[in-house]
Protein backbone atom coordinates (compact mmCIF):
# COMPACT_ATOMS: atom_id res chain seq x y z
CA UNK A 1 0.00 0.00 0.00
CA UNK A 2 1.47 3.38 -0.99
CA UNK A 3 1.77 5.97 1.75
CA UNK A 4 0.65 9.34 0.41
CA UNK A 5 -0.64 10.65 3.74
CA UNK A 6 -0.15 14.38 4.30
CA UNK A 7 2.51 15.33 6.88
CA UNK A 8 -0.16 16.84 9.11
CA UNK A 9 -2.02 13.53 9.13
CA UNK A 10 1.12 11.70 10.25
CA UNK A 11 1.50 14.20 13.08
CA UNK A 12 -2.12 13.88 14.12
CA UNK A 13 -2.02 10.09 14.09
CA UNK A 14 1.06 10.12 16.36
CA UNK A 15 -0.63 12.47 18.81
CA UNK A 16 -0.94 10.03 21.72
CA UNK A 17 -4.64 10.29 22.63
CA UNK A 18 -6.92 8.22 20.48
CA UNK A 19 -9.88 9.63 18.57
CA UNK A 20 -12.93 7.60 17.60
CA UNK A 21 -16.40 7.78 16.15
CA UNK A 22 -17.66 5.25 18.68
CA UNK A 23 -20.47 5.88 21.14
CA UNK A 24 -19.77 5.01 24.77
CA UNK A 25 -21.77 1.78 24.35
CA UNK A 26 -19.78 0.88 21.22
CA UNK A 27 -16.52 1.61 23.05
CA UNK A 28 -17.56 -0.68 25.90
CA UNK A 29 -18.44 -3.44 23.44
CA UNK A 30 -15.09 -3.03 21.67
CA UNK A 31 -13.27 -3.47 24.96
CA UNK A 32 -15.33 -6.59 25.70
CA UNK A 33 -14.20 -8.02 22.33
CA UNK A 34 -10.58 -7.15 22.96
CA UNK A 35 -10.54 -4.38 20.34
CA UNK A 36 -8.70 -1.16 21.27
CA UNK A 37 -9.60 1.99 19.32
CA UNK A 38 -6.55 3.86 18.10
CA UNK A 39 -7.93 6.61 15.91
CA UNK A 40 -10.70 8.01 13.76
CA UNK A 41 -9.54 7.40 10.21
CA UNK A 42 -10.90 8.99 7.07
CA UNK A 43 -10.42 9.05 3.34
CA UNK A 44 -11.57 11.61 0.82
CA UNK A 45 -11.63 11.85 -2.95
CA UNK A 46 -13.20 14.54 -5.11
CA UNK A 47 -13.85 13.32 -8.63
CA UNK A 48 -14.60 15.32 -11.73
CA UNK A 49 -17.58 13.56 -13.33
CA UNK A 50 -16.27 12.98 -16.80
CA UNK A 51 -18.68 12.95 -19.70
CA UNK A 52 -18.56 9.73 -21.61
CA UNK A 53 -19.14 9.03 -25.25
CA UNK A 54 -22.94 8.97 -25.12
CA UNK A 55 -23.26 12.03 -22.88
CA UNK A 56 -21.58 14.34 -25.36
CA UNK A 57 -24.52 14.19 -27.71
CA UNK A 58 -27.26 14.95 -25.20
CA UNK A 59 -29.12 18.21 -25.32
CA UNK A 60 -29.88 18.01 -29.00
CA UNK A 61 -27.19 16.03 -30.75
CA UNK A 62 -28.09 12.59 -29.43
CA UNK A 63 -31.80 13.17 -29.69
CA UNK A 64 -31.49 14.17 -33.30
CA UNK A 65 -29.18 11.23 -33.81
CA UNK A 66 -31.82 8.83 -32.57
CA UNK A 67 -34.53 10.49 -34.58
CA UNK A 68 -32.43 10.06 -37.67
CA UNK A 69 -31.69 6.44 -36.81
CA UNK A 70 -28.17 6.84 -35.43
CA UNK A 71 -27.08 5.07 -32.27
CA UNK A 72 -24.90 6.71 -29.63
CA UNK A 73 -21.45 5.26 -29.24
CA UNK A 74 -21.55 2.87 -26.30
CA UNK A 75 -18.62 1.67 -24.23
CA UNK A 76 -17.69 -1.88 -25.16
CA UNK A 77 -18.50 -4.72 -22.82
CA UNK A 78 -21.44 -3.06 -21.18
CA UNK A 79 -25.12 -3.89 -21.29
CA UNK A 80 -26.87 -2.66 -24.44
CA UNK A 81 -30.41 -3.31 -25.62
CA UNK A 82 -32.06 -1.80 -28.68
CA UNK A 83 -35.75 -1.09 -29.24
CA UNK A 84 -36.95 -0.61 -32.80
CA UNK A 85 -39.85 1.68 -33.68
CA UNK A 86 -42.75 -0.46 -34.95
CA UNK A 87 -44.15 2.37 -37.06
CA UNK A 88 -43.26 3.66 -40.46
CA UNK A 89 -41.72 7.13 -40.55
CA UNK A 90 -44.17 9.47 -38.82
CA UNK A 91 -42.17 12.70 -38.72
CA UNK A 92 -38.59 13.91 -38.52
CA UNK A 93 -38.90 14.17 -34.72
CA UNK A 94 -40.27 10.65 -34.35
CA UNK A 95 -37.89 8.33 -32.48
CA UNK A 96 -37.12 5.51 -34.87
CA UNK A 97 -35.55 3.47 -32.11
CA UNK A 98 -34.55 3.54 -28.49
CA UNK A 99 -31.74 2.09 -26.47
CA UNK A 100 -30.80 1.04 -22.94
CA UNK A 101 -27.07 1.19 -22.35
CA UNK A 102 -24.74 0.80 -19.42
CA UNK A 103 -22.65 3.89 -18.69
CA UNK A 104 -19.43 2.05 -17.93
CA UNK A 105 -17.43 5.29 -17.81
CA UNK A 106 -19.70 6.60 -15.02
CA UNK A 107 -19.34 3.31 -13.12
CA UNK A 108 -15.54 3.37 -13.55
CA UNK A 109 -15.33 6.97 -12.25
CA UNK A 110 -17.52 6.10 -9.26
CA UNK A 111 -15.43 3.07 -8.39
CA UNK A 112 -12.18 5.04 -8.87
CA UNK A 113 -13.42 7.72 -6.47
CA UNK A 114 -14.79 5.31 -3.88
CA UNK A 115 -11.74 3.03 -4.00
CA UNK A 116 -9.34 5.98 -3.66
CA UNK A 117 -11.21 7.27 -0.58
CA UNK A 118 -11.29 3.76 0.88
CA UNK A 119 -7.59 3.24 0.18
CA UNK A 120 -6.71 6.53 1.90
CA UNK A 121 -8.76 5.60 4.94
CA UNK A 122 -6.91 2.28 5.12
CA UNK A 123 -3.57 4.07 4.76
CA UNK A 124 -4.38 6.05 7.89
CA UNK A 125 -5.41 2.86 9.67
CA UNK A 126 -2.20 1.12 8.59
CA UNK A 127 -0.13 4.08 9.80
CA UNK A 128 -1.76 3.60 13.20
CA UNK A 129 -0.86 -0.08 13.22
CA UNK A 130 -4.53 -1.06 13.16
CA UNK A 131 -5.87 -4.55 12.50
CA UNK A 132 -9.26 -3.29 11.36
CA UNK A 133 -11.64 -0.38 10.98
CA UNK A 134 -15.09 -0.58 12.59
CA UNK A 135 -18.20 1.55 12.19
CA UNK A 136 -17.31 2.51 8.62
CA UNK A 137 -19.73 4.96 7.04
CA UNK A 138 -19.50 6.67 3.69
CA UNK A 139 -21.06 9.62 1.95
CA UNK A 140 -21.12 10.27 -1.76
CA UNK A 141 -22.25 13.83 -2.40
CA UNK A 142 -22.04 16.51 -5.05
CA UNK A 143 -19.77 19.42 -4.24
CA UNK A 144 -20.81 22.97 -5.06
CA UNK A 145 -19.05 22.90 -8.37
CA UNK A 146 -21.17 21.21 -10.97
CA UNK A 147 -19.99 17.78 -12.00
CA UNK A 148 -17.75 17.21 -8.95
CA UNK A 149 -18.54 14.35 -6.60
CA UNK A 150 -17.00 13.95 -3.15
CA UNK A 151 -16.39 10.48 -1.67
CA UNK A 152 -15.81 10.40 2.07
CA UNK A 153 -15.23 7.30 4.20
CA UNK A 154 -14.85 7.37 7.96
CA UNK A 155 -14.36 4.75 10.65
CA UNK A 156 -12.57 3.89 13.87
CA UNK A 157 -9.30 2.02 13.56
CA UNK A 158 -8.84 -0.74 16.14
CA UNK A 159 -6.01 -3.02 17.19
CA UNK A 160 -6.37 -6.56 18.49
CA UNK A 161 -3.78 -7.51 21.05
CA UNK A 162 -1.98 -10.79 20.54
CA UNK A 163 -2.74 -11.00 16.82
CA UNK A 164 -0.42 -10.55 13.89
CA UNK A 165 -1.24 -7.45 11.85
CA UNK A 166 -2.77 -8.17 8.44
CA UNK A 167 -1.29 -6.60 5.30
CA UNK A 168 -4.52 -4.67 4.84
CA UNK A 169 -6.84 -3.90 7.76
CA UNK A 170 -10.29 -5.48 7.65
CA UNK A 171 -13.29 -3.14 7.59
CA UNK A 172 -16.91 -3.31 8.69
CA UNK A 173 -19.80 -0.91 8.99
CA UNK A 174 -20.71 -2.73 12.19
CA UNK A 175 -19.47 -1.60 15.59
CA UNK A 176 -20.30 -2.27 19.21
CA UNK A 177 -22.74 -5.01 20.11
CA UNK A 178 -23.70 -5.68 16.49
CA UNK A 179 -20.08 -6.53 15.73
CA UNK A 180 -19.90 -8.67 18.88
CA UNK A 181 -22.98 -10.58 17.68
CA UNK A 182 -21.29 -11.15 14.32
CA UNK A 183 -18.31 -12.76 16.06
CA UNK A 184 -20.60 -14.75 18.36
CA UNK A 185 -22.45 -16.04 15.30
CA UNK A 186 -19.16 -17.43 14.02
CA UNK A 187 -18.34 -14.81 11.39
CA UNK A 188 -15.33 -12.56 10.95
CA UNK A 189 -15.52 -9.20 9.13
CA UNK A 190 -13.52 -8.97 5.90
CA UNK A 191 -14.38 -5.69 4.19
CA UNK A 192 -17.12 -3.25 3.36
CA UNK A 193 -18.21 -3.50 -0.25
CA UNK A 194 -19.71 -0.70 -2.34
CA UNK A 195 -20.54 -1.08 -6.01
CA UNK A 196 -22.57 0.91 -8.51
CA UNK A 197 -24.34 0.43 -11.80
CA UNK A 198 -25.39 3.17 -14.18
CA UNK A 199 -27.88 2.53 -16.98
CA UNK A 200 -29.21 5.16 -19.35
CA UNK A 201 -32.56 4.83 -21.08
CA UNK A 202 -33.11 6.62 -24.33
CA UNK A 203 -36.78 5.88 -24.81
CA UNK A 204 -38.15 4.40 -28.00
CA UNK A 205 -41.23 6.06 -29.45
CA UNK A 206 -43.51 3.59 -27.62
CA UNK A 207 -41.73 3.98 -24.28
CA UNK A 208 -41.80 7.75 -24.59
CA UNK A 209 -45.51 7.78 -25.30
CA UNK A 210 -46.33 5.32 -22.54
CA UNK A 211 -44.37 7.37 -20.02
CA UNK A 212 -45.58 10.69 -21.29
CA UNK A 213 -49.29 10.08 -20.88
CA UNK A 214 -49.74 9.31 -24.53
CA UNK A 215 -50.69 5.66 -24.31
CA UNK A 216 -54.06 6.37 -25.80
CA UNK A 217 -52.43 7.35 -29.05
CA UNK A 218 -50.84 3.97 -29.63
CA UNK A 219 -52.89 1.39 -27.85
CA UNK A 220 -56.37 0.73 -26.78
CA UNK A 221 -57.21 2.83 -23.71
CA UNK A 222 -59.22 -0.11 -22.44
CA UNK A 223 -56.17 -1.72 -20.84
CA UNK A 224 -52.79 -1.07 -19.27
CA UNK A 225 -49.49 -2.00 -20.91
CA UNK A 226 -46.17 -2.91 -19.34
CA UNK A 227 -43.36 -0.54 -20.33
CA UNK A 228 -40.87 -3.24 -21.34
CA UNK A 229 -37.90 -0.98 -22.05
CA UNK A 230 -38.01 0.69 -18.63
CA UNK A 231 -38.61 -2.60 -16.81
CA UNK A 232 -35.66 -4.14 -18.61
CA UNK A 233 -33.33 -1.21 -17.82
CA UNK A 234 -34.27 -1.10 -14.15
CA UNK A 235 -34.02 -4.87 -13.78
CA UNK A 236 -30.61 -4.97 -15.46
CA UNK A 237 -29.28 -2.10 -13.31
CA UNK A 238 -30.20 -4.04 -10.17
CA UNK A 239 -28.75 -7.28 -11.54
CA UNK A 240 -25.46 -5.58 -12.41
CA UNK A 241 -24.75 -4.37 -8.87
CA UNK A 242 -25.60 -7.75 -7.38
CA UNK A 243 -23.35 -9.54 -9.89
CA UNK A 244 -20.57 -7.04 -9.19
CA UNK A 245 -20.87 -7.52 -5.43
CA UNK A 246 -20.89 -11.33 -5.76
CA UNK A 247 -17.75 -11.22 -7.90
CA UNK A 248 -15.88 -9.62 -4.97
CA UNK A 249 -16.93 -12.19 -2.37
CA UNK A 250 -14.55 -15.04 -3.30
CA UNK A 251 -16.38 -17.61 -1.20
CA UNK A 252 -17.45 -15.23 1.56
CA UNK A 253 -20.93 -13.83 2.27
CA UNK A 254 -22.38 -10.33 1.98
CA UNK A 255 -24.58 -9.27 4.89
CA UNK A 256 -26.67 -6.17 5.61
CA UNK A 257 -27.03 -5.18 1.96
CA UNK A 258 -28.26 -1.63 1.42
CA UNK A 259 -29.64 -1.06 -2.09
CA UNK A 260 -30.05 2.60 -3.05
CA UNK A 261 -31.68 3.58 -6.32
CA UNK A 262 -31.78 7.05 -7.82
CA UNK A 263 -33.23 8.16 -11.12
CA UNK A 264 -33.18 11.47 -12.89
CA UNK A 265 -34.81 12.53 -16.12
CA UNK A 266 -32.63 15.12 -17.84
CA UNK A 267 -35.16 15.39 -20.66
CA UNK A 268 -38.31 13.74 -21.98
CA UNK A 269 -37.69 10.06 -22.56
CA UNK A 270 -34.10 10.31 -21.26
CA UNK A 271 -33.70 8.49 -17.94
CA UNK A 272 -30.53 8.03 -15.93
CA UNK A 273 -30.69 5.08 -13.49
CA UNK A 274 -28.06 4.66 -10.79
CA UNK A 275 -28.07 1.79 -8.31
CA UNK A 276 -25.62 1.65 -5.41
CA UNK A 277 -25.16 -1.48 -3.31
CA UNK A 278 -23.30 -1.54 0.00
CA UNK A 279 -22.78 -4.38 2.42
CA UNK A 280 -20.42 -6.15 4.77
CA UNK A 281 -18.33 -8.97 3.37
CA UNK A 282 -18.03 -11.50 6.17
CA UNK A 283 -16.32 -14.88 6.45
CA UNK A 284 -17.66 -17.89 8.25
CA UNK A 285 -14.93 -18.66 10.77
CA UNK A 286 -16.45 -21.71 12.40
CA UNK A 287 -19.26 -24.12 11.50
CA UNK A 288 -22.76 -22.80 12.06
CA UNK A 289 -23.80 -23.02 15.69
CA UNK A 290 -27.25 -21.41 15.80
CA UNK A 291 -28.56 -19.80 18.95
CA UNK A 292 -31.57 -21.41 20.53
CA UNK A 293 -34.77 -19.54 19.75
CA UNK A 294 -34.85 -16.53 22.11
CA UNK A 295 -37.51 -16.56 24.83
CA UNK A 296 -40.23 -14.03 23.85
CA UNK A 297 -40.99 -11.47 26.53
CA UNK A 298 -43.87 -9.14 27.25
CA UNK A 299 -43.05 -5.96 29.15
CA UNK A 300 -45.38 -4.54 31.79
CA UNK A 301 -45.16 -0.79 31.97
CA UNK B 1 -4.24 -20.19 11.08
CA UNK B 2 -6.92 -21.44 8.75
CA UNK B 3 -8.87 -23.81 10.99
CA UNK B 4 -12.29 -23.12 12.42
CA UNK B 5 -12.61 -20.75 15.38
CA UNK B 6 -14.22 -22.13 18.54
CA UNK B 7 -17.62 -20.98 19.70
CA UNK B 8 -17.46 -18.17 22.28
CA UNK B 9 -20.61 -19.67 23.77
CA UNK B 10 -18.67 -22.77 24.64
CA UNK B 11 -15.49 -21.10 25.86
CA UNK B 12 -17.04 -17.91 27.26
CA UNK B 13 -13.94 -16.01 26.13
CA UNK B 14 -15.10 -13.50 23.52
CA UNK B 15 -11.71 -11.78 22.95
CA UNK B 16 -10.08 -15.17 22.27
CA UNK B 17 -12.87 -16.12 19.86
CA UNK B 18 -12.50 -12.72 18.11
CA UNK B 19 -8.75 -13.26 17.67
CA UNK B 20 -9.25 -16.76 16.33
CA UNK B 21 -12.06 -15.72 13.97
CA UNK B 22 -9.93 -12.91 12.56
CA UNK B 23 -7.09 -15.36 11.93
CA UNK B 24 -9.25 -17.61 9.73
CA UNK B 25 -8.08 -17.11 6.15
CA UNK B 26 -10.65 -19.23 4.32
CA UNK B 27 -14.38 -19.73 4.90
CA UNK B 28 -15.04 -22.92 6.85
CA UNK B 29 -17.64 -25.60 6.15
CA UNK B 30 -21.24 -24.49 6.14
CA UNK B 31 -20.48 -21.16 4.43
CA UNK B 32 -22.68 -20.40 1.46
CA UNK B 33 -20.43 -18.91 -1.20
CA UNK B 34 -21.75 -15.78 -2.87
CA UNK B 35 -24.64 -15.33 -0.47
CA UNK B 36 -26.08 -11.79 -0.35
CA UNK B 37 -28.70 -10.62 2.11
CA UNK B 38 -30.17 -7.34 3.30
CA UNK B 39 -30.89 -8.78 6.74
CA UNK B 40 -29.22 -7.25 9.78
CA UNK B 41 -26.99 -9.41 11.96
CA UNK B 42 -29.85 -9.63 14.50
CA UNK B 43 -32.27 -10.83 11.81
CA UNK B 44 -29.72 -13.35 10.53
CA UNK B 45 -29.23 -14.74 14.04
CA UNK B 46 -32.95 -15.06 14.74
CA UNK B 47 -33.45 -16.74 11.36
CA UNK B 48 -30.69 -19.21 12.27
CA UNK B 49 -32.42 -19.86 15.60
CA UNK B 50 -35.41 -21.35 13.75
CA UNK B 51 -33.05 -23.35 11.48
CA UNK B 52 -33.54 -21.13 8.42
CA UNK B 53 -30.84 -19.20 6.54
CA UNK B 54 -30.68 -16.44 3.93
CA UNK B 55 -29.96 -17.47 0.34
CA UNK B 56 -29.83 -14.31 -1.78
CA UNK B 57 -31.09 -10.77 -2.22
CA UNK B 58 -33.94 -10.86 -4.76
CA UNK B 59 -35.72 -8.13 -6.71
CA UNK B 60 -38.90 -7.91 -8.78
CA UNK B 61 -40.39 -4.87 -10.45
CA UNK B 62 -42.96 -3.77 -12.99
CA UNK B 63 -44.07 -0.54 -14.66
CA UNK B 64 -47.58 -0.44 -16.11
CA UNK B 65 -48.64 2.36 -18.44
CA UNK B 66 -52.09 3.91 -18.07
CA UNK B 67 -53.67 6.53 -20.36
CA UNK B 68 -53.71 9.84 -18.47
CA UNK B 69 -57.27 10.44 -19.68
CA UNK B 70 -58.58 7.90 -17.16
CA UNK B 71 -58.02 10.35 -14.30
CA UNK B 72 -60.54 12.86 -15.69
CA UNK B 73 -63.79 13.44 -13.82
CA UNK B 74 -66.13 10.48 -13.71
CA UNK B 75 -68.05 8.30 -11.35
CA UNK B 76 -67.50 4.89 -9.81
CA UNK B 77 -64.27 2.94 -9.84
CA UNK B 78 -61.40 3.77 -12.19
CA UNK B 79 -61.17 0.17 -13.25
CA UNK B 80 -58.24 0.51 -15.61
CA UNK B 81 -56.09 2.03 -12.84
CA UNK B 82 -57.08 -0.69 -10.38
CA UNK B 83 -56.28 -3.34 -13.00
CA UNK B 84 -52.93 -1.73 -13.86
CA UNK B 85 -52.00 -1.65 -10.16
CA UNK B 86 -52.94 -5.32 -9.76
CA UNK B 87 -50.88 -6.27 -12.82
CA UNK B 88 -47.87 -4.25 -11.68
CA UNK B 89 -47.94 -6.05 -8.32
CA UNK B 90 -48.54 -9.46 -9.90
CA UNK B 91 -45.63 -9.06 -12.36
CA UNK B 92 -43.30 -7.76 -9.64
CA UNK B 93 -44.20 -10.65 -7.33
CA UNK B 94 -43.76 -13.17 -10.18
CA UNK B 95 -40.27 -11.84 -10.96
CA UNK B 96 -39.27 -11.81 -7.29
CA UNK B 97 -40.61 -15.34 -6.96
CA UNK B 98 -38.67 -16.49 -10.05
CA UNK B 99 -35.40 -15.15 -8.59
CA UNK B 100 -36.13 -16.94 -5.32
CA UNK B 101 -36.84 -20.21 -7.13
CA UNK B 102 -33.61 -19.84 -9.10
CA UNK B 103 -31.52 -19.88 -5.88
CA UNK B 104 -33.41 -22.81 -4.40
CA UNK B 105 -35.18 -20.75 -1.74
CA UNK B 106 -38.36 -21.78 0.04
CA UNK B 107 -39.56 -18.21 0.37
CA UNK B 108 -38.77 -14.51 0.51
CA UNK B 109 -38.97 -12.51 3.75
CA UNK B 110 -38.71 -8.84 4.63
CA UNK B 111 -40.05 -7.70 1.27
CA UNK B 112 -39.87 -3.91 0.97
CA UNK B 113 -42.66 -2.52 -1.20
CA UNK B 114 -41.92 0.66 -3.19
CA UNK B 115 -44.77 2.11 -5.27
CA UNK B 116 -45.34 5.21 -7.35
CA UNK B 117 -48.72 6.13 -8.77
CA UNK B 118 -48.23 8.64 -11.58
CA UNK B 119 -50.66 10.03 -14.13
CA UNK B 120 -49.04 8.06 -16.95
CA UNK B 121 -47.89 4.88 -15.21
CA UNK B 122 -47.86 2.81 -12.04
CA UNK B 123 -44.61 1.43 -10.68
CA UNK B 124 -44.06 -1.37 -8.17
CA UNK B 125 -40.69 -2.59 -6.90
CA UNK B 126 -40.17 -5.40 -4.38
CA UNK B 127 -36.86 -6.19 -2.69
CA UNK B 128 -36.39 -8.98 -0.16
CA UNK B 129 -34.14 -11.79 1.00
CA UNK B 130 -34.75 -15.32 -0.26
CA UNK B 131 -34.54 -17.84 2.58
CA UNK B 132 -34.68 -21.59 3.09
CA UNK B 133 -34.30 -24.08 5.93
CA UNK B 134 -30.63 -24.94 6.37
CA UNK B 135 -29.54 -27.71 3.95
CA UNK B 136 -33.14 -28.28 2.79
CA UNK B 137 -33.77 -29.63 -0.73
CA UNK B 138 -35.70 -27.63 -3.30
CA UNK B 139 -39.47 -27.56 -3.07
CA UNK B 140 -42.00 -27.23 -5.92
CA UNK B 141 -42.04 -23.69 -7.32
CA UNK B 142 -45.67 -23.22 -6.34
CA UNK B 143 -44.83 -23.66 -2.66
CA UNK B 144 -42.23 -20.87 -2.56
CA UNK B 145 -43.80 -18.02 -0.59
CA UNK B 146 -43.37 -14.24 -0.72
CA UNK B 147 -43.87 -12.29 2.51
CA UNK B 148 -43.35 -8.74 3.73
CA UNK B 149 -42.86 -9.95 7.30
CA UNK B 150 -39.48 -9.09 8.79
CA UNK B 151 -37.16 -11.99 9.61
CA UNK B 152 -38.03 -11.47 13.29
CA UNK B 153 -41.76 -11.66 12.62
CA UNK B 154 -41.24 -14.64 10.32
CA UNK B 155 -39.38 -16.50 13.09
CA UNK B 156 -42.07 -15.59 15.62
CA UNK B 157 -44.76 -16.76 13.20
CA UNK B 158 -43.06 -20.15 12.83
CA UNK B 159 -42.58 -20.40 16.59
CA UNK B 160 -46.25 -19.66 17.03
CA UNK B 161 -47.25 -22.56 14.81
CA UNK B 162 -48.07 -20.68 11.59
CA UNK B 163 -46.37 -20.21 8.25
CA UNK B 164 -46.60 -17.62 5.45
CA UNK B 165 -47.90 -18.65 2.03
CA UNK B 166 -48.17 -15.49 -0.10
CA UNK B 167 -48.36 -11.73 -0.33
CA UNK B 168 -51.97 -10.61 -0.81
CA UNK B 169 -52.72 -7.25 -2.40
CA UNK B 170 -55.91 -5.32 -3.04
CA UNK B 171 -56.29 -1.87 -4.56
CA UNK B 172 -59.07 0.33 -5.82
CA UNK B 173 -59.06 3.77 -7.40
CA UNK B 174 -62.40 5.58 -7.28
CA UNK B 175 -63.72 8.93 -8.45
CA UNK B 176 -65.10 11.25 -5.77
CA UNK B 177 -68.25 12.35 -7.58
CA UNK B 178 -68.79 16.05 -8.25
CA UNK B 179 -71.06 17.96 -5.94
CA UNK B 180 -73.89 19.95 -7.47
CA UNK B 181 -72.87 23.54 -8.13
CA UNK B 182 -75.41 24.79 -5.63
CA UNK B 183 -74.17 22.41 -2.93
CA UNK B 184 -70.54 23.37 -3.56
CA UNK B 185 -71.32 27.08 -3.28
CA UNK B 186 -73.46 26.57 -0.19
CA UNK B 187 -70.78 24.48 1.55
CA UNK B 188 -67.93 26.83 0.68
CA UNK B 189 -68.12 28.68 4.02
CA UNK B 190 -69.44 25.78 6.12
CA UNK B 191 -67.72 23.18 8.27
CA UNK B 192 -69.49 20.14 6.85
CA UNK B 193 -68.69 16.59 5.89
CA UNK B 194 -68.04 16.19 2.17
CA UNK B 195 -70.07 13.06 1.75
CA UNK B 196 -68.89 12.52 -1.81
CA UNK B 197 -65.30 12.06 -0.55
CA UNK B 198 -66.41 9.95 2.42
CA UNK B 199 -68.46 7.72 0.12
CA UNK B 200 -65.57 7.40 -2.35
CA UNK B 201 -63.21 6.39 0.48
CA UNK B 202 -65.67 3.76 1.68
CA UNK B 203 -66.17 2.43 -1.85
CA UNK B 204 -62.43 2.24 -2.52
CA UNK B 205 -61.75 0.61 0.85
CA UNK B 206 -64.50 -1.92 0.46
CA UNK B 207 -63.36 -2.99 -3.00
CA UNK B 208 -59.65 -3.09 -2.12
CA UNK B 209 -60.16 -5.08 1.08
CA UNK B 210 -62.42 -7.53 -0.74
CA UNK B 211 -59.75 -8.03 -3.40
CA UNK B 212 -57.05 -8.59 -0.80
CA UNK B 213 -59.22 -11.16 0.99
CA UNK B 214 -59.99 -12.83 -2.34
CA UNK B 215 -56.24 -13.10 -2.98
CA UNK B 216 -55.81 -14.74 0.43
CA UNK B 217 -58.54 -17.27 -0.30
CA UNK B 218 -57.00 -18.00 -3.72
CA UNK B 219 -53.76 -18.80 -1.87
CA UNK B 220 -55.72 -21.14 0.46
CA UNK B 221 -54.81 -18.90 3.40
CA UNK B 222 -56.48 -18.80 6.79
CA UNK B 223 -55.81 -15.11 7.34
CA UNK B 224 -53.68 -12.08 6.61
CA UNK B 225 -51.26 -10.47 9.07
CA UNK B 226 -49.37 -7.19 9.20
CA UNK B 227 -51.62 -5.43 6.71
CA UNK B 228 -50.29 -2.13 5.35
CA UNK B 229 -52.90 0.37 4.24
CA UNK B 230 -52.43 3.49 2.13
CA UNK B 231 -55.31 5.75 1.17
CA UNK B 232 -56.13 9.25 0.07
CA UNK B 233 -56.55 11.48 -2.95
CA UNK B 234 -53.95 11.25 -5.70
CA UNK B 235 -51.43 14.08 -5.92
CA UNK B 236 -52.12 14.77 -9.60
CA UNK B 237 -55.91 14.15 -9.45
CA UNK B 238 -57.42 15.31 -6.15
CA UNK B 239 -60.88 14.09 -7.18
CA UNK B 240 -59.64 10.49 -7.39
CA UNK B 241 -59.25 8.36 -4.26
CA UNK B 242 -56.80 5.49 -4.05
CA UNK B 243 -56.94 2.76 -1.41
CA UNK B 244 -54.34 0.01 -1.28
CA UNK B 245 -53.84 -2.81 1.21
CA UNK B 246 -51.31 -5.61 1.31
CA UNK B 247 -50.20 -8.17 3.86
CA UNK B 248 -48.90 -11.70 4.35
CA UNK B 249 -51.28 -14.62 3.98
CA UNK B 250 -50.73 -17.22 6.70
CA UNK B 251 -51.93 -20.75 7.43
CA UNK B 252 -51.56 -22.93 10.54
CA UNK B 253 -48.53 -25.20 10.26
CA UNK B 254 -48.96 -28.92 10.59
CA UNK B 255 -47.80 -29.00 14.20
CA UNK B 256 -49.73 -27.10 16.81
CA UNK B 257 -47.54 -24.67 18.74
CA UNK B 258 -48.06 -21.54 20.79
CA UNK B 259 -45.71 -18.89 22.11
CA UNK B 260 -45.44 -18.67 25.88
CA UNK B 261 -43.89 -15.26 26.54
CA UNK B 262 -42.16 -14.34 29.76
CA UNK B 263 -43.65 -11.30 31.47
CA UNK B 264 -41.02 -8.78 32.53
CA UNK B 265 -40.99 -5.39 34.24
CA UNK B 266 -38.26 -2.99 33.26
CA UNK B 267 -36.65 -1.04 36.07
CA UNK B 268 -35.71 1.73 33.61
CA UNK B 269 -37.95 4.77 33.51
CA UNK B 270 -39.34 5.21 30.04
CA UNK B 271 -38.73 8.97 30.10
CA UNK B 272 -37.14 11.47 32.41
CA UNK B 273 -40.19 13.03 34.07
CA UNK B 274 -38.29 15.96 35.54
CA UNK B 275 -37.70 18.62 32.90
CA UNK B 276 -34.95 21.01 33.95
CA UNK B 277 -35.38 23.33 30.99
CA UNK B 278 -37.91 25.67 32.69
CA UNK B 279 -35.49 26.25 35.57
CA UNK B 280 -32.76 27.62 33.32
Amino acid sequence: MSDDLPEAAHGRLQGGAFTSGLSVADLAACHAMGLEPVGLVQGFCAMQWGYGPARTGFGGGLGMGFASGLAPSVARGGYVENYQCPHAMVSAEHRQWGQNYEQTWVEQSWHDGYDAASRRMLEEATALGAHGVVGVVDTVASLVESGVVEFHLLGTAVVVSGLERPATPWTSSLAGQRLAKLFEAGYAPVSTIAVVSSVRVWASCMTEYFMGSGAGLWSSPSDSVEIDQLVSARTRARQLVRERARSQLRGDELHGVDLRVSEREPGPGDIDIEVQLRGNRVRRARPADPLTFPRPTVALS
Amino acid sequence: MTGAAPSPNASGDLPAAVRQALAVAEPVGGARAGLTSDLTIDETLILHSVAWAPRDLVVGLSVQSVPSSIWSWGSGEIELASRAHARAFAHAVARLHAEAVAVGAHGVVGVHVERRILASHIEVELVGTAVAPADAPRIPDGQVFVSDLSARDFALLLAGGWRPVALAVGASFTYAPRRAVGAALRQQTQNVELTNYTAALYDARSTAMERMQRAALDAHGAGIVDVTVTEGPLRFAAHAIGFTAWGTVVVPASSSQTIDPLTVVSLDDAVNAFDVAPLA
